[in-house]
């Protein structure tokens, strides 16, 4: 029963809040969701104590919902570690964003519709997290979407958040398709949906090999490539990355919860869920510990040269996920969903924070026009810091140090000592931690440290956030401290094997975990790269902005198309622009205009309708008000007939 | 009343309108002339309609002949006699106002529609070719004076004129083609024909067959099917909008009854043969109708064209030769009443300024300026176009039906096509009375206008629920004939 | 029966040469004559068959009244034939291929086929014969109001209407048109009529009310 309360009281609330908003008043929709929210978070918590520390793996059948042939998709929830852990997860920042939001929109008018698409949002992701079978998991991946795509436009008056969530939305829709067709897949080679007969299928598919596109390839190879395009998707890995940016047209506190914490993972989850298929295609993990260096790499360079706060906070999402998905890729499941977990603490309290200054600074965005905040908001800066240090991985190795300190330097262990060919993995995760550790700074300080750039009258107005605000940021600054020192030891410690029990494969062979401990002990250096990197990453970005404050401007004049090359993001979006969506235009409007207009319409309704009328007015002109041309129609009319009578009906002539 | 009188009680009704007709003139003639006098006589028309009605009721039992043949009383009859006079009774009750409107409010107009309802019962009662002649006669002379009953207007005298012009040449036509079947069969009488027809050789039935071409023209004038349906838009445009309503009504069902009753009773033999000739004209009607509306702006010529479509329509069931189609026949029919009067009563309510308005353009933006009268309209022409579920999807459903059960897919399919061209420009009047730049307010509509409004949209939505029962009832008047494939 | 059939076609070929005339003579005068021609060869055709009373019927009726009504209204409108007889010419080819069809169907049809002989010689009431002793008036009498009381009271009716439409179409009270009412005039006595008023000197007289007395 409580597991069913947590998955659905969300979305009673949005049932609720956006049928009845208006019944119920803005200020009753907010109340209602957010309790609700609070239940539910309440009741993840104590099934997070039963099952990850008790070990039980419970499943729940709520209904069968369909069945077709050999296709049968029940639908129950599967309540394992994994599951728990994302539970807790979402329903906690979820809660806090309900929060949060009260505070935040409190200007808007139409908060019941924002508080019923959050409530809608939760309970997609719930009902994705407790999936049972890859339908199932399907539904609640497609709900997430919908509802990011909803909570994206929010604004719908603003043509840029239409765009936004119009491309966010056809992005995620590449990623579906392989998603799809892996679901089409799996089932087409075992006869199921169901995760159980999959999981223990696959260990018999090693080495088969199947017909698609009319090569021969490898079953599971194909399969987990298919089934991770989704995962790139939804997860905002490179190529399929461009939507996530973007999403930062929606409300804050969306931003924080579906872009940062919850919806973004859900790749990474996807992955973990399905480790035990995962583990049997080592060439598919191969690619995507390379898309998951390369995006962690790519999506921090981008960060180092932005200027929208939130949109640094985006692209450091983007490469933090690039991160998680390196650990899935080194078979260091546990390692990522221990990052994802701490990551959305800390993510959940910038993006909140910036969320925050924003606030105080009436909705500027641009860091170019911030700085010198801290006294004026001084406990918003204090949370800022807490994440950033969360975020940069502060932490002395063999001691211990903020949440991702523990999750970080565990992934970059792992990278090592996965063995990648020339350990590219590695250096490029400890260079990306360094472009972390200078952006994060970069965005501290330029924005609350130094001279003011502000309007004065801007900068003379702001003020702290209301309480109502700053109690989620409270709370998730508690678990950017404290979450990776307590839990590092249940996620990837020595209790991992009896905390995860069987939710999560790792192939005796390759016991990743016990190699990273081997390698630390090995080679100390490991440990202390990361740390280097964020060191020097503070102390290059304090020479940036804070010592010299004209180095910025000068580095770009000298690397000018490299400054160039990375604040355009590399150029994807007008490779984009040029690849799909040009021609893609050009195909839509051919098709429209020639196809649809002139040759459709013209040879059908338009054409008839055309000769409809030329009828019409040949008929009108028949009624010319002469009597006797009317007696000479009749008389047309019994020649006609007679006429024919005398040749076919009497048959005179026969 | 006496023993031996008592056989003649199925021609009651009709001696009751025509002695009425006879008293409502003496009452007229004698009584001072004014409008109130004569909406008294209109009044007391409507009375004597509805005492022939309930004599129909009352005294309708099986199948009667008098006169040896020439008066028919049966169950088919008795249906198109009450839908005539429901039809000629809210056609008449809807003129008082707009005649008080056009100063020509008189009692000599009750008494000529009582006298040319008389010619349209014994129309439908015919059984014989001349009394199918003088019952023809009778309702068409009262025709063609009404038509040009607002004489100060030339369109009406022109109009008037002209089907009078016109109708002689029918009458001509019709009297011809009954002179060779007379010829042919030595009788006037149906039954007769109907057995002289069955034994005779294909090459004599020529005769038999000429004689019904000019017979079936002649009818179908009346009805205005296609191709001598010429006078109907002039009319229904010319002559005033009461009158054109009553056109529109009580006409064109006795004009059909009086086609059923001629073809199925008096030549099954050659049923091949009219049937071929029906099928003809149905097609050209629907066709026609459907094409030539589309070009009208004014909405009582459009009606025409509507009512000419609808013919069209009705005659489909008639091609079928079979129960099924004479049910449909009659179903459409009253269907078809029912609409038009609603159309009508709308039409009759576009006054600005005490001024009759007749374009379509003048509807724009209806729903604006009056809502409840754009929403029964709509009603209407959703049901005129036939979209369920409307009753008047039904209509055309049974007709349709009943041709693709008698194997004429062709002419389902043409009625089909025909039907969705004539969708077009009933949503047009739709889509100017909901989407167009309003105009100005019409006057209020008038209580009995608004009535028949009212009630002929009501039905229009909830008659589905009695249409049941309306079939079976339409059936037995079907099953009145015999039918010989 | 030679001098009948002789008689017959004279009547018959007169009656359709004159029915062609009505329609291309010029002048509509002529027209009018030629068509009062044809009457008087079908009434001739009646007589011819046996039906005094018809024959006298239509001399009467139609040539009598109808026929020198249409003269009388062709005389005294003034219709230009001129304009009617070039549309006339216009379609005249199209209408003659049209007529032409029909008539050509109408003789291939009624020409080259005969009657059934059960049917022929069956009339619905035979005309009495001369031996019968019975007047054709008396003859047609008899059925007319018997046999066919029904169709006879409907033609009643049919001219009732017609009698009602030609009064409704053309009757008109003017306004201010003084008529005559015999009742009342003679009911008019001095009291009524007079009014014995005595005049002031210095004034003048005017009369209490305009218009025709009550």
């Amino acid at each position: 029963m409580e597991f069913k309360a947590i998955v659905f009281l969300p979305l009673i609330g949005a049932i609720i809040a956006g049928f009845f908003g208006r019944l119920i008043t803005d200020r009753g929709a907010e109340i209602l969701t957010t309790a609700l929210l609070f239940v539910s978070a309440a009741l993840s918590w104590w099934v997070f104590s039963r099952v990850g520390f008790g070990g039980e793996t419970i499943k729940v059948p709520v209904a069968t919902w369909f069945t077709s042939g050999e296709l049968e998709v029940a639908w129950s929830l599967r309540i394992d570690t994994l599951t728990a852990v994302m539970l807790v997860v979402v329903t906690t920042v979820s809660s806090l964003v309900h929060l949060y939001s009260i505070g935040y929109m409190h200007e808007d008018d139409a908060r019941a519709r924002f508080f019923a698409y959050l409530s809608l949002f939760t309970f997609a992701m719930l009902a994705l997290v407790t999936s049972d079978n890859l339908v199932q998991m399907f539904f609640g991946w497609e709900g997430v979407g919908l509802a990011s795509y909803l909570l994206i436009g929010f604004w719908y008056k603003k043509p840029s958040a239409n765009a936004a969530a119009i491309k966010a939305f056809v992005v995620n829709r590449v990623g579906d398709f392989g998603f799809a067709l892996g679901i089409f897949g799996l089932f087409a080679i075992t006869n199921s949906v169901s995760f159980d007969v999959i999981f223990s299928e696959a260990p018999n598919l090693v080495g088969k090999e199947m017909s698609f596109l009319g090569y021969q390839v490898d079953i599971l190879t194909c399969l987990c490539l298919l089934l991770f395009m989704g995962a790139m998707g939804k997860s905002a890995q490179f190529l399929l990355h461009t939507w996530l940016p973007d999403a930062m047209e929606g409300p804050t506190p969306v931003s924080a919860l579906i872009h940062a914490a919850t919806m973004v993972t859900a790749g990474v989850f996807m992955v973990a869920r399905l480790s035990p298929v995962f583990e049997y295609a080592p060439t598919a993990l191969m690619v995507v510990t390379f898309v998951g260096a390369f995006t962690a790499f790519f999506a921090a360079t981008v960060g180092l040269v932005q200027n929208d706060i939130k949109r640094v906070v985006a692209y450091s999402t983007c490469s933090q996920l690039g991160y998680m998905f390196v650990a899935c890729g080194v078979g260091a499941y546990s390692v990522a969903i221990f990052h994802l977990f701490t990551h959305a603490f800390f993510k959940a309290l910038l993006f909140l924070g910036a969320g925050s200054v924003i606030h105080a600074m009436h909705h500027e965005q641009d860091m170019r026009n911030m700085g010198g905040l801290a006294p004026k908001i001084r406990i918003t800066w204090a949370m800022m810091l807490i994440g950033t240090l969360a975020l940069t991985g502060v932490g002395i190795p063999h001691v211990g140090g903020f949440a991702g300190f523990h999750s970080k330097d565990a992934i970059i262990e792992a990278a090592y000592a996965a063995h990648t060919t020339y350990n590219y993995a590695f250096w490029m995760l400890v260079f990306a931690a360094f472009m972390t550790s200078f952006y994060s700074w970069r965005l501290m300080f330029m924005t609350f440290h130094g001279k003011t750039r502000a309007e004065p009258d801007t900068f003379k107005h702001a003020h702290e956030s209301p309480m109502v605000m700053l109690v989620p940021l409270f709370v998730l600054a508690l678990g950017a401290v404290a979450s990776g020192f307590v839990f590092s030891e249940y996620f990837i410690g020595h209790d991992y094997k009896e905390f995860w029990n069987r939710s999560i494969l790792h192939l005796p062979s390759k016991d990743i975990l016990h190699h990273m401990h081997e390698a630390v002990k090995k080679a100390e250096w490991i440990a202390w790269a990361p740390f280097i990197a964020m060191v020097s990453g503070f102390v290059l970005a304090w020479l940036y902005y804070i010592k010299m404050p004209s180095l910025p401007a000068a580095t770009a004049r000298t690397f000018r198309p490299l400054y160039l090359f990375f604040l355009n993001k590399w150029h994807v979006d007008e490779l984009y622009d040029w690849l799909f969506v040009k021609p893609a235009m050009w195909l839509g409007r051919v098709l429209w205009k020639t196809g649809d207009g002139r040759i459709i319409d013209g040879l059908g309704p338009d054409g008839i309708a055309a000769r409809v009328v030329n009828i019409t007015g040949r008929v009108v002109r028949l009624q010319t008000g002469y009597v006797y041309h009317y007696a000479f129609a009749m008389m047309i009319g019994v020649a006609l007939i007679a006429t024919y009578f005398i040749f076919q009906g009497g048959g005179l002539l026969k | 009343m006496p023993e031996e009188l008592q056989i003649y009680a199925p021609l009651l009704p009709e001696i009751i309108l025509a002695l009425g007709a006879m008293a409502l003139l003496m009452y007229g003639v004698f009584r001072p002339e004014t409008e109130s006098e004569a909406e008294t006589v209109g009044w007391l028309a409507i009375l004597v309609m509805i005492a022939a009605a309930i004599t129909i009721v009352w005294y309708g039992n099986g199948t009667v002949r008098l006169f040896e043949g020439a008066f028919v009383d049966d169950a088919f009859a008795r249906f198109m006699k009450l839908l005539t006079l429901g039809g000629g009774a809210v056609a008449l009750m809807l003129s008082f106002d707009d005649f008080r409107n056009l100063r020509i409010m008189k009692f000599e107009y009750p008494v000529l529609v009582l006298l040319s309802t008389v010619g349209m019962m014994l129309m439908i009662s015919a059984g014989d070719l001349i009394a199918l002649y003088v019952g023809l006669e009778l309702s068409s002379l009262a025709l063609y004076v009404i038509a040009a009953y607002r004489r100060d207007s030339v369109k009406a005298s022109e109009a008037g004129l002209k089907y009078f012009v016109l109708g002689a040449l029918s009458s001509g036509m019709l009297l011809y083609g009954s002179s060779l079947i007379y010829g042919f069969a030595g009788s006037t009488n149906f039954q007769v024909i109907a057995n002289a027809a069955k034994g005779a050789e294909v090459a004599t039935n020529l005769w038999l067959i000429f004689g019904l071409v000019f017979l079936m023209v002649g009818l179908a004038f009346k009805v205005s099917a296609v191709p001598f349906h010429m006078w109907t838009p002039d009319v229904y445009e010319g002559s005033a909008t009461p009158v054109t309503t009553f056109f529109a009504t009580a006409p064109k069902v006795a004009a059909m009854a009086l086609l059923v009753r001629v073809t199925v009773g008096a030549f099954p033999a050659i049923a091949m043969q009219w049937q071929q000739i029906i099928t003809f004209i149905a097609i050209a009607s629907m066709l026609l109708g459907a094409f030539a509306a589309i070009g009208q702006t004014n909405i009582k010529r459009l009606m025409a064209y509507s009512s000419i479509a609808n013919v069209g329509f009705a005659l489909v069931g008639l091609a079928a030769n079979s129960a099924e189609g004479t049910q449909a026949v009659l179903v459409y029919m009253a269907i078809y009443v029912v609409m038009t009067l609603g159309v009508f009563a709308c039409i009759l309510s576009m006054r600005r300024a005490d001024q009759a308005v007749e374009e379509i353009e003048e509807l724009a933006g209806l729903a604006r300026n009056n809502l409840p009268m754009a929403f029964a309209l709509m009603i209407l022409m959703f049901a005129l176009a036939g979209i369920p579920p409307l009753v008047g999807f039904f209509g055309k459903y049974f007709v349709f039906m009943a041709a693709v059960k008698a194997g004429l897919y062709p002419l389902a399919v043409v009625g089909v096509l025909a039907s969705v061209v004539g969708a077009y420009y009933y949503l047009r009047i739709i889509k100017v009375m909901f989407f167009d730049d309003s105009k100005e307010k019409f006057e209020p509509v008038r209580f009995k206008a608004g009535a028949v409004i009212a009630a002929a949209a009501l039905i229009m939505i909830f008659g589905v629920i009695w249409l049941g029962p309306f079939t079976d009832y339409a059936m037995a008047a079907a099953q009145s004939f015999t039918f010989v494939k | 029966m030679g001098l009948e059939a002789f008689f017959f076609y004279i009547f018959s070929i007169a009656a359709v040469a004159s029915a062609i005339l009505v329609i291309i003579a010029r002048n509509p005068v002529h027209a009018v004559l030629f068509l009062i021609l044809a009457f008087f060869n079908a009434a001739g055709l009646f007589v011819l068959l046996g039906a005094e009373f018809l024959a006298m019927l239509l001399v009467i009726v139609y040539v009598g009244a109808v026929a020198v009504l249409f003269l009388f209204v062709v005389m005294m409108l003034d219709v230009d034939f001129a304009e009617l007889r070039a549309g006339f010419i216009k379609n005249a080819g199209l209408g003659a291929i049209v007529g032409g069809i029909v008539m050509l169907e109408l003789i291939m049809v009624l020409g080259f086929q005969s009657y059934s002989s059960q049917i022929i010689g069956n009339p619905a009431a035979p005309a009495p014969l001369v031996t019968d002793n019975v007047t054709n008036t008396e003859a047609l009498g008899r059925i007319l109001y018997t046999k066919y009381i029904f169709f006879f009271q409907v033609a009643g009716l049919i001219l009732l209407v017609a009698m009602i439409g030609a009064i409704v179409l053309t009757l008109r009270h003017k306004e201010g048109v003084r008529r005559q009412s015999i009742a009342v005039q003679v009911a008019r006595t001095p009291e009524t009529a007079m009014e014995i008023i005595k005049v002031a000197p210095g004034q003048s007289v005017f009369p209490k009310n305009e218009g025709p007395a009550e």
